[in-house]
């Protein structure tokens, strides 16, 4: 299998030069169409899948009004955030509260030209575009603490604070849970993860790798701000968070910005742990293998269609799974959420970097990799980890009532000032 | 092209960098810094150097400028707009030590001398290093520049790894120092108002803090 992909790459990385030799006008199409018209149209129908999915969670039906199942929905929205007034309140901070929102939106764009969306597709292939993304995606803090700060009103303070706080505090089990990944790939590329897990099959099949993929995606979900990590944004305790004063389309950029950021770490997800736009563990190659002859523009769309298509599906997959989250899980309260970043997941995410480097030295590093020896050790590690960790994080919060305490009073406290 | 590139980000940057001691309200001058640390993240990109870019918006803006936002709310008022005044003779003394030691730093790296006959510093390519430098692979800076991540790590963890475990013990001691600073030992206290909390994460404690101070001067 392994051996049988290797004849594919040369063949695959002539068909990106064929497409490099004309980069005006993939650069073009590229910012045209991708970028303001695909992946804003992609945001527009996830905001209409969330309601219908969370709709039918609730034993609803969902926006069913304005076309077909709804369908016209998000358009209706948008017309309607772009003709509504845009206010700036009169003591807010003129510039700052205007150049917010575009700074969050940037930062969800930015992360998207190095996504392997198919072979030579990612729009530009750094040879550290991880760390790029990680950089650019730390932004949207940035931008979220000064919307909430030049307001002048004190429910986007309180949610900018909670926002900044749970994004500095995610982002390192964030960041953590992706070192596995480097160290397998042995490159920050994302061009160069996809090839390899083309090779050596989906990251996410392996003990490490199945932990890592579940606390990346728990870091994921506090990234975007979403239930149960909807803090910065809590409508039953601060309004709306930072964006209680923005209206009109300034607020439909954070909107824009939030479900783009859904959209983003989805495919960060998919790319780097789910093999990109392959098959599942028996047919790991396809369809790059099968598919990889021929040098045409024609073979390359063959190769690249379903290639999307897949890694499209595994995108609204891990979508619907932030949806089913959201409409199952309670929200967090401060402390606990804390807690949670500081004292189970960090901790968790760095044993699992050892873990990860026993199953690269086993299965990785080997010329014939031995995967069960790989299995069998890290397996029970994995398992021993979690259950340490866990004992000790239950531990860690019985041994401090007063944390309750603490945390009933402050809502208690938010409330009066409501 | 990379001239007017250079120039134009270089102007960009000293625009911001005067914007950073100039403007009067905290958070503004913290934009500007912010501005400051892109504009130099460009700098590393003209450079070729995408990976120090990368870690540079990272580390400076990703991380610092944060946290200076957060100290600046924390210590001052909490909207950050209370407008700094400077005295004329402070900014004059300002100024004047600022061009003096404009001028020392220019004249000392023109006119740089080697120690005891060797050749001056910034004119030779080698560096001391505990690594012996024979046992080091030979790379291009060709592959440096492909494989700038790596060649970064291997230089960090081998020529530099004095300096680096230094830093790392420097910060370690920063952060336990700051979580032994902001522990508050003893019983609760009975007053409602007083906010302490024993042996807490330092994080959550700072989160705490800022949420509670917020509550605390709007009630």
């Amino acid at each position: 299998m392994n051996v049988a992909c290797d004849w594919a790459f040369p063949l695959v990385w002539a068909q990106q030069s064929e497409l490099d030799s004309i980069p005006w006008l993939k650069w073009i199409i590229v910012l045209a169409v991708v970028f303001f018209g695909i992946f804003p149209g992609i945001v527009a129908y996830t905001v209409w899948g969330e309601r219908k999915v969370a709709a039918r969670f609730q034993d609803r039906i969902g926006p069913n009004r304005v076309g077909p199942l709804g369908l016209l929905q998000p358009i209706a929205d948008a017309i309607k955030l772009i003709t509504k007034e845009d206010l700036v309140p009169r003591s807010a901070d003129r510039w700052v509260h205007l150049i917010a929102p575009v700074l969050i939106l940037v930062s969800a764009f930015l992360v998207l030209p190095v996504i392997p969306f198919g072979v030579g597709l990612a729009a530009v292939n750094p040879p550290s575009g991880l760390i790029y993304l990680i950089a650019v995606s730390s932004l949207s803090a940035l931008g979220i603490f000064l919307a909430g700060w030049s307001s002048r009103n004190k429910y986007s303070l309180l949610g900018a604070m909670r926002a900044v706080a749970q994004l500095v505090s995610y982002e390192v089990p964030q960041v953590l849970s992706i070192v596995p990944i480097i160290l397998w790939a042995g490159s920050l590329s994302m061009v160069t993860i996809f090839d390899k897990q083309v090779l050596y099959g989906w990251f996410l099949f392996s003990p490490p790798g199945m932990l890592a993929f579940v606390t990346l995606t728990i870091a994921n979900i506090a990234e975007v701000n979403r239930t149960p990590f909807d803090l910065p944004e809590a409508e039953s305790e601060i309004i709306a968070g930072y964006h209680t004063e923005y209206s009109g389309m300034r607020f439909g950029l954070f909107f824009l910005a939030e479900y783009l950021s859904v959209f983003a770490v989805s495919c960060l997800g998919t790319a780097i742990f789910l093999g990109g736009g392959t098959l599942p563990w028996p047919l790991t190659g396809e369809p790059v293998v099968t598919l990889g002859g021929g040098e045409t523009l024609f073979a390359m769309l063959l190769l690249n269609l379903p290639l999307i298509g897949i890694f499209m599906a595994k995108v609204s997959l891990y979508i619907f799974l932030m949806f089913w989250i959201r409409a199952t899980l309670p929200r967090l309260r401060v402390d606990q959420l804390m807690a949670f970043a500081w004292k189970f997941m960090v901790p968790l995410c760095i044993i699992n970097i050892f873990i990860s480097a026993v199953w690269y030295e086993c299965v990785i590093r080997p010329s014939k990799p031995n995967y069960l020896l790989g299995w069998g050790v890290t397996l029970p590690l994995v398992v021993v980890s979690i259950i340490g960790v866990l004992a000790l994080y239950r531990s860690s919060m019985k041994a401090e009532p007063v944390e309750l305490t603490t945390g009933s009073r402050r809502r208690s406290v938010v409330r009066s000032v409501s | 092209m990379n001239q007017i590139l250079f120039g134009v980000i270089a102007t960009m940057g000293v625009l911001s960098a005067l914007g950073t001691v100039l403007a009067r309200n905290l958070v503004h001058a913290g934009l500007f810094l912010v501005a400051f640390f892109f504009l130099i993240a460009c700098q590393f990109v003209m450079l070729e150097a995408e990976f120090l870019a990368a870690v540079q918006v990272l580390v400076y803006i990703g991380a610092v400028a944060i946290i200076l936002m957060f100290g600046i709310m924390l210590t001052r008022n909490i909207q950050g707009d209370d407008t700094t005044t400077v005295s004329r003779a402070g900014f004059i003394a300002g100024g004047l030590a600022a061009v003096g030691l404009l001028t020392v730093l220019i004249f000392g790296i023109t006119h740089e001398e080697g120690r005891s006959g060797r050749p001056a510093w910034n004119s030779v390519t080698t560096r001391p290093a505990i690594y012996p430098a024979s046992a080091r692979k030979s790379e291009s800076q060709a592959a440096a520049i492909n494989n700038m991540g790596l060649a970064v790590g291997e230089d960090l963890l081998t020529r530099y790894i004095v300096a680096f475990e230094a830093a790392g013990i420097l910060l370690t001691a920063a952060l336990v120092g700051a979580i032994a600073l902001a522990i508050q030992e003893g019983p609760v206290s009975d007053d409602p108002s007083d906010r302490v909390k024993s042996k807490q994460n330092a994080e959550s404690l700072a989160a705490d803090e800022a949420e509670s101070l917020l509550t605390s001067s709007r009630a």
